[in-house]
């Protein structure tokens, strides 16, 4: 057996492993050490014919006022400082272009800034679903769309890093709700 | 000659030496010039191999997919690692087996893995909710996989290499990206498949015509993205030219066309050249269109634009080299169509001449014009080098004769009878053209058989 294509193929066996490997420490991580925040958000269903049936979540806060003298440009790394309201529920306080020294943090990236108004991505947009529940969740929204209930996204967030943990509502988890639906 | 070709030839020999038409010799002298290596898969085997991996691949996928929740997280990761950690060992057997595995089973062990490589980062995404767009996804599972289509000599997982960078750059056009998420990327991205070129090519197997196809395919896709993207971020503050892409399409057409290929290349049939069929099928439309007037306008209006875009200079500097190449090879059929792309280049030194007052646009009808005598001029040499004992593409060239032809009437304010009348008589003389030529072709045959 030649050497040179067996070296390559370990390379490449490899690095199958460490990209996902690498995915789960840091993620692992978050949600070992991560401080779990509260975010109010809304929830359609699309699908994802590659990853399975997910909600698309999407906070409310999806705009910013444009901190004087900070200069953005669409896809500039921003850091977003969180303060959590008397009602759990946190909100984004200030934008810096570096790490805050202390409190909680999301690393998020810049959209258009139009009229000292900017816009963000959040790092989350999705929570998967099985593929018996998304039906139950297309039902619960038809049926909820005019409620003033909000759908709660629980993140943990370390360092600048965020993971969806799970989606309650009522203090209940999303996922529970639709399986008691469906008894 | 191809190997279905080379496999017939070997089965008629024992034949042929048996009747007397072949001696040992020159039967032994055929075996060894047609060997067939079989090494080297059948299209039906890289089919039948590839299906059923894409099968098994995509059903992994969908199953995953499903979305366990009643597993706890621990579990379901192993659920993505096994399948990845299963074809891994399979390959390695294969490798290890070396020649002694079947050339159906290397594409099927690597095809496999790609795909479980894929479903493996598929469902810890889905595990850990991580956001993102599909194509970050795609862009790098196929990196992922591409180190197997070296080691394996894999063409399926080669071809499924190709089609993904070819989408990931589709889906990269927007402007605001950084160029190292771009479709700029997607030369370095096909360059990433010159281990797999190289090690063919060291083996003296020649690049299989399915995969060139689809590599030219790709091509196509992957540097007229790139073209997009450079016009919409080279002309962010003077506005969005889209016009420029079509010049920057044209360059890159006739790049194609002129690839460099040594001797035996270009003896090769015409079907395994696609980059030269597409290139040029490429350079002929837009040659056609340049003839109406308001096309070349915009065209003109375009590659002025397109001037200011180092993209552009690059295309120009690489086409440069390319037709040196050629005329040395003496492609003359090759490079006359190719010179299609650089017509309004050509032209803009007599832009400030024909700036008409409509928005500030040049007119067009001077590059129309030439445009139309450059083709003509083309169809006829086309025509001319065949009769002239040289190669070159006679019906190729009454094809183009007859659509200038067509192309005129329809722009012209002629009746209908007239029209009817010109179209009736261009078909008749294609058809009679036609058999003229088929009628040369029988009585050339027929010559060299009694030579």
């Amino acid at each position: 057996m030649k050497t040179l294509p067996l070296i390559l193929f370990g390379i490449a066996v490899l690095a199958q492993w460490a990209a996902p490997l690498s995915q789960i420490w840091t993620h692992e991580q978050v949600l070992a050490k991560g401080t779990l925040i509260k975010l109010k958000c809304q929830a359609p269903d699309p699908y994802d014919p590659l990853r399975g049936r997910y909600l698309a979540v999407r906070p409310v806060q999806q705009e910013a006022t444009v901190p004087a003298g900070m200069k953005l440009q669409v896809g500039t790394t921003i850091y977003a400082q969180l303060t959590s309201g008397a009602d759990g529920l946190a909100t984004i306080s200030d934008f810096s272009l570096t790490p805050p020294a202390s409190g909680d943090y999301i690393r998020l990236k810049a959209g258009w800034v139009y009229n000292e108004k900017m816009s963000f991505e959040w790092p989350f947009d999705r929570f998967y679903l099985n593929e018996k529940l998304a039906p139950e969740a297309d039902q619960w929204f038809a049926e909820n769309i005019r409620s003033d209930k909000a759908i709660i996204a629980e993140v943990r967030v370390l360092n600048g890093r965020a993971v969806l943990e799970d989606l309650s509502l009522d203090g209940k988890s999303f996922r529970q709700i639709l399986k008691e639906r469906m008894k | 000659m191809n190997t279905s070709h080379q496999r017939w030839l070997l089965e008629q020999l024992p034949l042929w030496e048996r009747d007397g038409l072949l001696t040992a010799d020159a039967a032994r002298t055929l075996r060894e010039r047609h060997a067939v290596d079989d090494s080297q898969p059948g299209l039906a085997q890289i089919v039948m191999g590839a299906l059923g991996a894409l099968l098994i691949g995509t059903g992994l996928i969908a199953v995953l997919g499903y979305n366990w929740d009643d597993f706890s997280r621990p579990v379901r990761l192993l659920f993505a690692f096994l399948p990845l950690l299963a074809t891994q060992l399979f390959s390695f057997r294969v490798l290890q087996r070396g020649t002694a595995s079947s050339a159906w089973v290397r594409e099927t062990a690597a095809l496999l893995q790609a795909l479980a490589t894929g479903a493996c980062i598929a469902l810890v995404s889905q595990i850990y909710n991580l956001g993102g767009e599909w194509p970050d996804f795609l862009f790098w599972w196929m990196l992922l996989s591409l180190p197997l289509a070296w080691v394996l000599r894999s063409h399926a997982v080669a071809i499924f290499y190709l089609i993904g960078i070819a989408i990931w750059s589709v889906n990269q056009v927007d402007h605001g990206r950084p160029w190292y998420d771009s479709p700029l990327l997607y030369p370095l991205l096909l360059l990433g498949l010159l281990p797999y070129y190289w090690a063919g090519w060291k083996n003296k197997a020649l690049l299989s015509n399915s995969v060139r196809w689809v590599m030219t395919i790709s091509a196509i896709f992957g540097f007229c993205s790139a073209a997009v993207f450079v016009c919409a971020r080279g002309t962010l503050n003077s506005g969005y030219h889209e016009e420029s892409s079509i010049w920057l399409w044209t360059l890159t057409a006739a790049a194609f066309a002129l690839f460099p290929l040594n001797q035996s290349s270009i003896d090769e049939p015409l079907r395994r050249k696609p980059q030269v069929i597409l290139g040029s099928l490429g350079l002929l439309v837009y040659g056609v269109a340049a003839t109406f007037s308001d096309i070349s306008r915009e065209i003109l209006w375009g590659a002025s634009h397109a001037l200011r875009l180092p993209w552009c200079w690059g295309l120009l500097a690489v086409l440069v080299v390319f037709v040196l190449l050629a005329l040395m090879r003496k492609r003359w059929a090759v490079l006359a169509i190719a010179s299609v792309s650089l017509l309004p280049f050509l032209m803009l030194p007599f832009l400030p001449l024909s700036l008409s007052r409509v928005n500030d646009r040049p007119d067009g009808t001077l590059l129309s014009w030439f445009a139309l005598l450059h083709l003509a001029a083309i169809g006829i040499t086309l025509i001319v080098l065949e009769f002239a004992g040289k190669k070159g593409a006679p019906r190729l060239g009454a094809t183009l004769l007859s659509l200038l032809i067509i192309a005129r009437m329809a722009d012209s304010d002629l009746s209908l009878l007239v029209k009817g009348l010109a179209f009736i008589m261009v078909g008749v003389a294609f058809l009679a053209f036609n058999i003229l030529m088929s009628r040369m072709l029988k009585n050339k045959a027929a010559v060299s058989t009694a030579a």
